[in-house]
């Protein structure tokens, strides 16, 4: 693809020297007048976008630098909550200190990321639906798409520049913030232990998830409208196929991970029972139970009905309680888990636009 | 560009042409040629498959049956694509974009793009050149979207129902440029339309589609010496017995007198008056009548075509 390239001089485009909008060349042309030089500085001093680049990028212009500056503002405002955390952390004395300490005071930074995180979560669902799906329903919707077919261009070039530099930017914006996000968390990453790694808060904005959602969401959404064919009902459909995509992802991330289970050394049936220690503080852990002589599980309620202790304690000698067990997953997974993840979400994306290919050259606009 | 075109090579060609919607076939069995240089109208009835066989050409759509070719290449291929510019009926454009991004999207997807023709026909009609599209009337947006077809520098321009938004003044002038350019670089044009009065003296071919396929297919000079107007009293109930010897387009009555088109199998004897018919009046006739006989000149011939039924010799 032609991306960059300076104004045509190519003979077969004569007139391209004189087009209304001053993209003088130069070097050919001479600087003129004052006006005219200012605007040929501009040209020679940025590359110029050409061909489909341009037409995409002129058509989507409004979409992407505002995805642009909102993520420069948004980098901005982490980068400066990051300060005002390190600055307490270090008036602190942490890590030397333990943050579980900090309680009150710390609260206000953790405040700090629970804002910022419902901004970041709702990313895919924002761009699937105002950026995806109007992507090519508008086109369908308008005519323009006849508008584009009718020009010298093959129609995948066409696609393949839509989708490629709609791919690129939505890809600059999150791997930005899921970068920068990290960034501001990991001082507290491991130490701070009332942060959930699995929460949808943490989980889906950090590391390549927050990428592959939003990649899924907005291909999803364009598929969609190149289906629907109409930019509203497409925006519409595609607001519940995000939604629905962050539920079943929810509903699916714990099972990217192995489970790991503490158990406690048996004990003889009928001593107070203990939990396992060796569970990582900041582990995601599941239910813990009792385990029996013959390494059956119970649940903690058991032997719960009498508050008196000399019967709840021949209750869990009849039951033959030796021990107990915690079923968790050590935050040390959390990139093995988000890349599994993230995989399965590029290739379903990836099937999406191998689709829309397909779909192109079948039904043509 | 400048390829020397032999003489009749066709510019357009569909064989065998059918297409079917959801709601049933829209186009079936179109077959007919049209040679390099012409300028063609494309005529028929609201929903006649016009632009159904506009778009086919302009590869926006897939034929379900048959095929078209555009100088012997199939559309969407790279060739054809390039030498082919369509003007579709709605005249989609970006609105948000300005007149001359408009024209730098033509000038940008086209290797032969021509920004002083495509200025040329934007500066006739005053239209500004920063102005968005999206504020731009009817028939100036309409100028623009002719200009870009124009800039493409296309050997075949199609053009669907193209003037239908202009007042008579902009679409006399914007006729002449088209007849102007079109002329002097051996483009050749389709154009389809209902209003039959743009027609006149603005093409030299003409296809007439109706119920979905062809009733009408050639050279003008062609269509019109073969067919002859008859008007006389009438005599009883239907038409003189003597007429029935031609093959009958469309027969009216209006009181005591009869109008008939026919196309004459021989000389025509009678007491009636007989009269080269006006294109608009063999148009109105073919149109009226949908199970008239269809006339496929010889020029309007793919080879191989059945030389039989609904063909004679010009």
């Amino acid at each position: 693809m032609s991306t960059f390239t300076s104004p045509p001089t190519d003979g077969k485009i004569r007139t391209a020297n004189r087009t209304m909008n001053g993209t003088m060349n130069a070097t050919t042309n001479g600087p003129r007048h004052g006006a005219r030089n200012a605007t040929t500085a501009q040209t020679t001093r940025r590359p110029r976008l050409s061909g489909m680049t341009w037409l995409v990028w002129r058509q989507h212009r409004a979409a992407f630098w505002t995805m642009l500056a909102a993520t420069v503002v948004s980098v901005a405002w982490i980068v400066y909550q990051r300060g005002q955390m390190t600055d307490f952390l270090d008036a602190y004395g942490f890590p030397a200190k333990n943050l579980d300490d900090a309680e009150k005071e710390f609260e206000p930074y953790i405040g700090a990321f629970s804002s910022v995180t419902t901004g970041l979560t709702a990313i895919p669902v924002i761009l699937g639906v105002l950026l995806g799906a109007p992507l090519l329903a508008g086109d369908l919707e308008n005519g323009t798409a006849k508008l584009i077919a009718a020009q010298s261009v093959s129609r995948n070039r066409w696609l393949a520049t839509k989708l490629a530099l709609t791919g690129l930017v939505v890809t600059v914006t999150t791997v930005t913030l899921s970068a920068v996000f990290a960034w501001w968390w990991s001082p507290i990453k491991l130490h701070y232990v009332d942060i959930d790694w699995t929460s949808r808060e943490f989980f889906n904005t950090t590391g390549p998830v927050p990428v592959a959602l939003s990649l899924l969401s907005v291909f999803g959404g364009v598929l969609i409208g190149v289906i629907v064919r109409r930019t509203l009902a497409a925006m519409v459909v595609t607001l519940g196929f995000t939604v629905a995509l962050q539920m079943v992802w929810g509903y699916f991330k714990l099972s990217l991970g192995d489970i790991v289970t503490a158990t406690t050394k048996p004990v003889s049936p009928g001593t107070p029972i203990t939990f396992p220690s060796s569970v990582p503080r900041t582990a995601h852990a599941f239910d813990a139970s009792y385990v029996s002589g013959s390494g059956k599980l119970f649940d903690l309620t058991t032997c719960t009905d009498t508050p008196a202790e000399e019967a709840t304690t021949s209750c869990m000698k009849k039951a033959d309680i030796v021990g107990a067990s915690i079923d968790y997953i050590p935050i040390s997974q959390m990139s093995s888990m988000q890349w599994f993840g993230a995989s399965i979400l590029f290739a379903l994306t990836a099937g999406i636009v191998a689709f829309l290919f397909f779909w192109g050259r079948k039904r043509l606009v | 560009m400048s390829d020397v075109m032999y003489a009749g090579e066709p510019a357009l060609e569909a064989h065998g042409l059918g297409m079917r919607y959801r709601r049933g076939w829209a186009l079936r069995d179109c077959t007919f040629r049209l040679p390099a240089g012409r300028v063609c109208g494309l005529v028929g009835p609201n929903g006649a498959g016009k632009t159904t066989l506009l778009n086919i050409a302009a590869h926006v759509l897939k034929p379900t049956q048959g095929s078209l070719s555009l100088f012997g290449e199939a559309p969407g291929s790279v060739e054809s694509g390039r030498r082919t510019a369509f003007l579709a009926q709605e005249k989609p454009l970006f609105r948000r974009f300005t007149v001359a991004e408009t024209l730098r999207l033509g000038r940008e997807l086209n290797p032969g793009w021509d920004q002083r023709a495509a200025e040329d026909i934007v500066r006739a009609g005053n239209v500004p050149f920063h102005a968005k599209i999206g504020t731009l009337s009817g028939g100036q947006r309409t100028r623009v979207a002719v200009a870009l077809a124009f800039g493409k520098r296309p050997d075949l321009l199609l053009l669907d129902e193209p003037m239908s938004d202009l007042d008579p003044v902009v679409r006399h002038e914007l006729m002449g440029t088209l007849l102007a350019e079109a002329g002097e670089r051996g483009t050749t044009v389709v154009m389809s339309t209902h209003v039959l009065a743009e027609l006149e003296n603005v093409c030299d071919f003409l296809v007439v589609v109706s119920g979905g396929g062809v009733r009408l297919a050639g050279d003008v000079d062609d269509l019109m010496t073969v067919h002859t107007l008859i008007t006389g009293v009438r005599e009883g109930e239907g038409l003189p017995a003597a007429l029935g010897y031609h093959t009958l387009v469309e027969a009216r009555t209006s009181g005591r007198q009869f109008t008939a088109l026919v196309r004459p199998e021989g000389p025509v004897t009678g007491p009636w008056e007989v009269a080269a018919p006006s294109m608009e009046e063999l148009l109105l006739a073919y149109l009226r009548s949908p199970d008239a006989p269809p006339l496929i000149t010889p020029t309007a011939q793919v080879q191989g075509q059945a030389s039989g039924t609904g063909t004679v010799a010009a």
